[in-house]
Parts: C-alpha cells; structure tokens; sequence
C-alpha cells in the first residue's frame, strides 16, 4: 500500500478504473501553491475588554458544559466575573461581531452565570501557597487592589491590603446599591479571593494618616495604591452647605450599610453618571418622588445606558440643561433650589458638547432633599509626597502602573479619574504582572498588535437570526418595594441558548465544517484541534470558505 | 407458450425472460410500451426487480450504471432524443466495462420534430464501445435480448439492441415468449468479479493518468474483438436450445447473386419479398441483411459480396458530409480486398415508407446505371 503501481501485463490491470491500492505516494499537496492554516485571531469582544476577558473561549467553555474550564478561563482575567457581571458596562457588546447581524451577545449575563458558577463551587479555585518570598503591600481594598492582591497571591507573593474602611470592596460596597450588587455576594466574591492565596487584610488602615507611603515601601518589596477617588466634589453653588443637600455617595453608604434614610417626599439628585442614578433608584426606594437633573442632555449622560432605562422605568423624572445656581432655605420645610437654564455649546476636551447657560433663564424647585451626584476627586495628601502627581491623581508611565518611584505601582481611579470597575480590575491585574515580572526579574513581553475579525469575515450563511437572550427579572413593581437584586441571572437553559449564539469570532470551536467539507481528505480531526495534512491539501480553499469564523488563514507557497 | 404481441412487449418479455434485477427508464414514444408493460411485471411481482423512476433519460442509464456496478443485471430502454440525453453514459457505461442492455427504438432526431423511424439515433452512438444489434422481427427481438445480456456479461460490454419505430415496435406478430426458469440455464444470474461492494472499498470511475487511460482503451477494444466470436458462439447456443438462430449477418438467395442489396432492420424483410419477386423474373440477385452492426462484421460481409457484380446499400440513415453510414462501414469493409462496385441509396428518413416499390426502384436503379455512379443517392425526394 502507499506505492506506486507498475503493471507488467493486461492480467495485473483492473478491468476498468478503478482503485486496486491507496494513493498516498501520490502527494498531491505539492500541486498547491496557496497553503491554509489554522489561525485564530483575537475576538472583537476580547478588544472590548479593559481587561481582555477571553470571552469566547469561555463561552464555548460553557456551550461544552466544561463550567469549571470556562471559570478558570474567566479568572485568568477578572478575579469577580460575578461582579463584573452585573455592574460592568460591557464594552465587549459594542465590540460584538453578532451586533452586526442581529444582536450582540449577552455576554455580562453569561460571565455572571459562569462567575457565579465557581463561587458555587469553591473547590475550583486552587489556593496558591506562599512560594515567594516577597512581601507586597495593596492599598485599598476596592475592585483594583482586590485585582492586584489576587494575581500576585496566586504567584505566591504574599500580599498585604490595607483598607482605610471597615471591609473590603471600596466603590462595590458603599457605591453600588444592593439591587444592582447584593452585599451577601460581594462578601463570597471577596472571600474567594483571599481564599486564592496568602493574602493578609489590614482593614481600618488608612494611607496617610494610619500607614504611610514611604514606610510601606521600604517594609514591602513593592506597593499598589488603589484607593480610588475619596473626597466628593463641592459643587461650587451658594448654599450647598447646609440642611437639605446631601452628598449622593454618603447616602449610598447609608443605605448600604442597611441604614435608614428618608430624603422625604420630593428629592433632587444633581449629575448625569452612575451615582446619580444609583441615588436616584435608592431615593425612589424610600419612598420618593425623584428628579434628576443634568447639565447636558441624555445623550452626553455619562451613566450606563441600562442604569438610565431603569431609573425611568422605575418612575425617575429626568430634566435636562439645568444646573443648580443657589439654595435657599427657609424654617425648617423644603428647601428652594433655583437652577439655571443651560445649552449645549462648542465640544469640549471629552468630545461632548460643553454646556453654557442659556441667558438668564432660570426655574426654582422646592425639594426636601437635593443629592449631589457630580463626581468624586482623588486626594492626593496621602501620596503626593511621595510620588508625581497630575493634580490630584497618580501619574503613572504606562498601564501597567509605574509610578516615579520604582516599586511603588498604582491603578484604578486614583490614576484615571472616574471610570470603571472592569478598568480597575484590569489596571490591577496589570499592575500584578508588572510586579511579579520585576521581582522575578523577567522581561517585558513583546506587545503584538492583535489580528481580530469582523462581520465581513464571518460566513453567516451558517448562522439563523435569533434575539438576545435577556436576563429574568422581577418587575419593576416588586423592585422598587426594596434592595433585592432586579435581575435573577440564566438557568442552564438560558445559559446555552445565549452561548449558542456566539460566534466564536476568529476562533475554532469545532464545527468540524473544514474536516467535512475538504475534498481531499486532508483535514485531520485530532482530539483537540484539527491539522492540515499538507502532503495531500491542494490550497482549493474550501475550509478557507466553509469556515464560519475565519479561523483559518491562507498564504502563497514559496513567499 | 405463443401470442400475438407488439414488438415493444417482445423487449418486455425478453427482458422478464433475463430476470433483470433494475430497470430504469424514462418514458418516451416509441420505446414507452417497453418499460410501460416492465413497470407492470415489476408491479405484478412477475419480474423480481427494483424500477426506478427517474426525471430524464441521462439520469435513467445514470441509474442503470449504478446498479450495474453494484452487481445486478440492469435495463433500460429509450429512443432518439432520449438517448441523445444519455450520451454523457453511455460512453461512462463502455469505460466502467458495465454489461447494460439498452434497447433503442429508433426515431427520427428533431428538430423538426418527429417520432418516426430512422436509424441517425443509434447510429450517432456508433464509436462509443457498445454492441449494436438491429432487430427485424417480434421474435428476434425477444430472443436477441435474451443474447445481449449474454454476450455483455461475457465480454464485459454494454449491448444496444436496435429496433425500427412503429414498423416494429408497434407491430403485432406471434412470438414464442420465453420463460425465465428455461432461460436460466442459458442465461445463469450475473456475477460479476469486481462490483461495488462497502466490504471490499474501491473507488471507480477515478482518474488514470496518460500511463494507464490508453491500456484500458486498448483493453476495450480488445474486448469488442474478441466479442465478433461470442456473439456467433451466442446465437448458435441459442439456437441449438431454442430453436432459434439469427447470425451475425443474413444473407438471403446470394450464393449466385450478380446484384446484393444490402440492408438492416425491417427493411430487411421487404427487400426479400422484392428479390423472391425478381428472382422469379429471372435477375440473379439477393440481399444481404446486416444484424450485428458493431463489431462490424467485416468477414461475413466480404464473403457474401465479394462475389457479386455489384452491392447496393440501402441507408435509413445519413452521415451529413459523407455518406450513408451502412455503406461507409460496408465499403470499407470490402476496401483493398475487392472490386466489387458499391453504390449507397438513402431512404426511408424520418420514418416515410420503404415500399417494396422503393426497394425495387433501387434495385433496378443498380442494376441499369453505369459505374460509376454517385456514392450517394437519394430515393424518393420530392421536389
């Protein structure tokens, strides 16, 4: 078998054509002169991701039902999917390739499902022992050092958090409210994270004033400040100091922290970002009729788009192009908020139309409680000594995290200024690395522009349309009675039909479409991936078409 | 056991009589009747065979190959167009060496449109690699199917067995009907060497390069010489069981004959009544009928021309450019070996009557011009 056949008389010869011995000597591969190859590119929804979630892997983790894989590829990333998973603003969805055909994947819901999946499961996560010798210092006990003590625990460094509060989770605790992140959870998210290795919490311990800077980072071999934003912005309007104005965070760690709050009947909450609305829903759930009131218009609203469909949904008024310019109190009943009109002008640095008063037009509002929801600014005092600043917040070099002084690393909002969780997580995961290669002493990683797709290289001949599956939820009646989580997450079911979708951008999941589809027999299907057998493939390309996700790429022979 | 029966149901009965296995066809006048009456057989459970129905005539031998190569003794039947559709396999047929009997009632190709009889149909299949056979009578063409099977199965050749549009296929005449269990002994069920068999994996059909594609054209034409003997070797077995022998060629009073007409098919039997006719008034001369047309039967046909005065073809048929095809094979067959004068007569085309007035207007025609005279002649147009 597999040689060449010379026949010697017309009795060796079949009676008509016909196969009397393999071909293999024959390679027909060197007929080609275009070469396939397996090549899997970076999903856009991976791009999406601050903190470059492996979404696809993942998820067809889960379409496997290998729920434990698919975790362990979560966490590679993101030490709380559970987390991320009901708070991130998803960038991965507008990066979707399936946003272009139907509907992006639920990719939150399925991260969820998946991070919850191994706070179930706690064995999964394998507690790393402290097998270096270096000692590292995390400051601040929010969704970057919780990120930062994570990956270097697992390396085995042995990690400090110093927390200025009580516990730990920073802006998940005090600035999230219940409905969105229930508390309970947090807890077993934090907890899986110092379960995942020699992490030690100093909570309590405020930088400054209970530690400083110099002396951790002599004591430690190296320091990751992550203490976000702490000092609320004044909003700089005559009378804001006083009986009936209210700082929006302080009230979301009232309510947080399982006080009672009554804001009264008629309540204002000023600013057009997530606190705001955080505020908002809270303030509705005491009881309140809420208006937000925003300098600009929805379109420019820094919250999550969710968060403001929500907040209407739930009975918010919103009144935009009006910002508070006095307030006025008179005995001890509502007080007078006199806004000024405003219009949108020329774009400012952030691209969004900067809003200018609008001549002198002006209307009053009588409220019981006015909530500022305008942001928060960084204070400096515990570090800028230390370490280069840019105003208040932490300069760094790069994302990883460098700061002026070589061991000392920083991330999250204390560097960027108001962003994400999904931000801080990655600028702590980022950071983590950094330290570790330092003190490992191993070099930078060569940085290669990632090759990605998009719907162009995506055959949707093999694709049906479908919707978006939507996370259940309880209505908004029954939501708005108190603190409980609005959305319940998939069952198995919901899981698969959502991760199903997915089409796995760039990325082999096993189709088998090139292995049946190719002429010549030249696809070979091993246990965990296919494989080219170039002495018979002729470049004809069919896998090349057939391949619903272009994970196969091609290039001419001989170049 | 005899009866009266059209020419079309003497195919049907000679094809129950080989107990075929899978029957494909597509209906199509004047071969409908044939497969008409098999479906009925099938129906009845009086022929234990699969018929398959397919949307045309290329899809029919399509059919047929497959089930051929699988092992079985497959039939079909057709006419003009339709065998023009199969022409693709009918070549496939020859290279795949599949032992197939088509019947072909010849008809007239369109356009203009025509169901009537000429022989262009079959005859443009004539380089493909099957036998052709050209049947006269009711009887013939039962008994001849009947034989294909067996010389196809032998050589490893697909059989075409010919008849003439309405002057056979629709005639009636008595035909003594064989019957499977007699047949049997003569014709055993078919076995091949090779077939399609998942148990033994082969592909067929697949590509031979320049060092093996001229071999096997080589060994199909060996093939059809070596059938010129089982084709005689057939019909006389027939003959010693069944009492019925038709020869590779018929000649008829040509031991002395100065002038032979040459025909095939029906006409053949016309042409005799004219030669008893003018044999009786005193002309010396016979016919010559012509049964098996590929191979060519170049030896039997010089030794019954060789010594007459001169041979007169008579073409149901033309090769547009050249001639009569029956008098191109016929006169090559003498070439070099003889002098014998031949002169070719068409007629007949499209199915008009070949009357023993026509027949004998050609006869007298070769018998009083001069050579040499045209190599074609047409008989009998009007304008």
């Amino acid at each position: 078998m597999g040689e060449k056949i010379t026949f010697k008389s017309f009795k060796e010869m079949p009676l008509c054509a016909m196969s009397i011995a393999d071909m293999t000597y024959n390679h027909t591969g060197s007929w080609r002169n275009v070469r396939p190859y397996y090549d899997f590119k970076v999903s856009p929804c991976r791009l999406g991701c601050p903190t470059s979630e492996n979404i696809q892997r993942y998820i067809f983790l889960a379409t496997e039902g290998d729920y434990e894989q698919a975790w362990k590829e979560l966490v590679e990333s993101n030490p709380m999917p559970s987390v991320t998973g009901r708070v991130c603003f998803h960038p991965c969805m507008e990066k979707c390739t399936r946003k272009d055909f139907d509907q992006a994947i639920n990719i939150p819901a399925i991260e969820r499902s998946i991070g919850d999946m191994g706070l179930d499961n706690p064995k999964w996560m394998k507690k790393a022992s402290a097998t270096m010798n270096d000692k590292i210092a995390v400051v601040g006990g929010g969704p970057a050092g919780l990120s930062c003590a994570f990956y270097l625990a697992r390396k085995g460094y042995r990690v400090t958090i110093f927390e200025a509060g009580t516990a730990l989770g920073g802006t998940l605790r005090w600035g999230i409210p219940e409905y969105r992140l229930p508390n309970d959870l947090l807890d077993r998210v934090i907890g899986s994270i110092l379960a995942s290795g020699p992490i030690a919490v100093k909570t309590g311990t405020a930088l400054g004033t209970d530690v400083a800077l110099d002396k951790l980072a002599t004591e430690f071999a190296a320091v990751f400040i992550g203490v976000g934003l702490m000092k609320s912005r004044p909003m700089g309007v005559a009378g804001e100091e006083g009986r009936g104005v209210e700082r929006g965070l302080e009230f979301l760690k009232k309510v947080n922290g399982g006080e009672k709050v009554d804001p009264g009947k008629t309540v204002v909450v000023v600013g057009g970002g997530n606190t705001a609305m955080d505020v908002a829903r809270c303030a509705r759930r005491a009881g309140s009729e809420v208006t937000v009131v925003y300098r600009r218009t929805m379109n420019e609203m820094p919250a999550i788009k969710d968060e403001i469909e929500e907040a209407e949904k739930e009975g918010i008024f919103f009144h935009f192009l009006a910002a508070p310019k006095s307030i006025a109190r008179s005995g001890a009943g509502p007080i007078k908020v006199v806004f000024q009109q405003m219009k949108l002008g020329e774009p400012d640095e952030s691209g969004r139309r900067r809003p200018v008063p609008d001549g002198d037009k002006t209307f009053a509002m009588d409220v019981d409680t006015m909530f500022t929801a305008i942001g928060e600014e960084a204070d400096a005092s515990a570090y800028g000594k230390t370490i280069d600043v840019d105003g208040a917040l932490i300069r760094t070099k790069n994302e990883t995290g460098e700061t002026s002084v070589q061991k000392i690393f920083a991330g999250g909002d204390v560097v960027t200024g108001a962003a994400s969780v999904v931000e801080a997580i990655a600028a702590g995961r980022k950071a983590a690395e950094r330290i570790d290669r330092m003190l490992s002493k191993q070099p930078e990683p060569a940085v290669e522009e990632p090759r990605t797709i998009s719907i162009e290289n995506i055959n949707t001949a093999y694709f049906t349309k479908s919707k978006r599956t939507l996370v259940p939820r309880v209505p908004v009646e029954a939501a708005l009675e108190g603190y409980r989580e609005i959305y319940t997450g998939f069952d198995d079911e919901l899981l698969h039909r959502e991760s199903d979708r997915c089409f796995s951008c760039g990325v082999c999941n096993f189709c088998d479409n090139c292995w049946v589809f190719c002429p010549d027999v030249a696809v070979k299907r091993l246990a965990q991936e296919y494989e080219f057998d170039y002495d018979f493939c002729k470049g004809c390309l069919v896998c090349v078409t057939e391949c619903p996700r272009s994970a196969i790429s091609t290039r001419e022979e001989g170049r | 056991m005899k009866k009266v029966i059209m020419g079309n149901h003497a195919v049907s009965y000679g094809v129950r009589a080989s107990e075929v296995k899978v029957i494909s066809a597509y209906p199509i006048t004047p071969q409908t009747q044939i497969v008409e009456l098999l479906s009925e057989m099938c129906a009845k459970g009086e022929l234990d065979a699969k018929f398959i129905v397919v949307e045309s005539e290329h899809s029919a031998l399509t059919a047929c190959v497959g089930a051929s190569a699988a092992g079985v003794r497959t039939f079909t039947a057709t006419s003009s167009q339709g065998l023009l559709l199969m022409h693709e396999i009918i070549h496939w047929a020859v290279g795949a060496r599949l032992p197939i009997v088509l019947v072909n009632v010849n008809r007239a190709v369109g356009p203009p449109w025509s169901i009537w009889t000429d022989q262009n149909d079959s005859l443009s299949q004539r380089d493909t690699g099957w036998l052709q056979i050209y049947c006269e009578s009711n009887q013939e063409t039962q008994d001849t199917i009947v034989q294909a099977f067996k010389i196809a199965e032998t050589v490893m050749l697909p059989v075409m067995v010919v008849l003439d549009a309405f002057y056979l296929s629709h005639t009636f005449e008595i035909v003594d009907i064989l019957e499977p269990e007699d047949v049997r002994p003569f014709l055993p069920p078919y076995k091949p060497e090779v077939r399609v068999d998942v148990a033994q994996p082969h592909s067929f059909g697949n590509l031979a390069s320049p060092g093996e594609y001229f071999e096997l054209r080589y060994m199909i034409e060996k093939a059809m010489e070596a059938s010129r003997d089982v084709v005689r070797d057939v019909d006389r077995d027939f003959e010693k069981r069944f009492g019925r022998g038709y020869g590779v060629v018929k000649p008829y009073r040509c031991e002395d004959a100065e002038y032979i007409l040459v025909t095939s098919g029906t006409v053949a039997s016309t042409a005799r009544s004219v030669i008893d006719e003018m044999r009786a008034e005193g002309v010396k001369i016979g016919a010559l009928k012509i049964r098996v047309f590929r191979p060519f039967p170049f030896q039997e046909v010089y030794d019954v021309l060789s010594k007459a005065k001169k041979v007169a073809v008579i073409d149901r048929n033309i090769s547009f450019g050249h001639h009569g095809i029956f008098f191109q094979e016929v006169k090559s067959a003498l070439y070099g070996r003889t002098n014998v004068p031949i002169v070719g007569y068409i007629a007949g085309l499209g199915g008009r009557d070949i009357t023993p007035k026509v027949i004998r207007s050609i006869a007298e025609k070769a018998i009083n011009d001069k050579h040499p005279e045209p190599d074609i002649n047409w008989i009998g147009v009007k304008i």
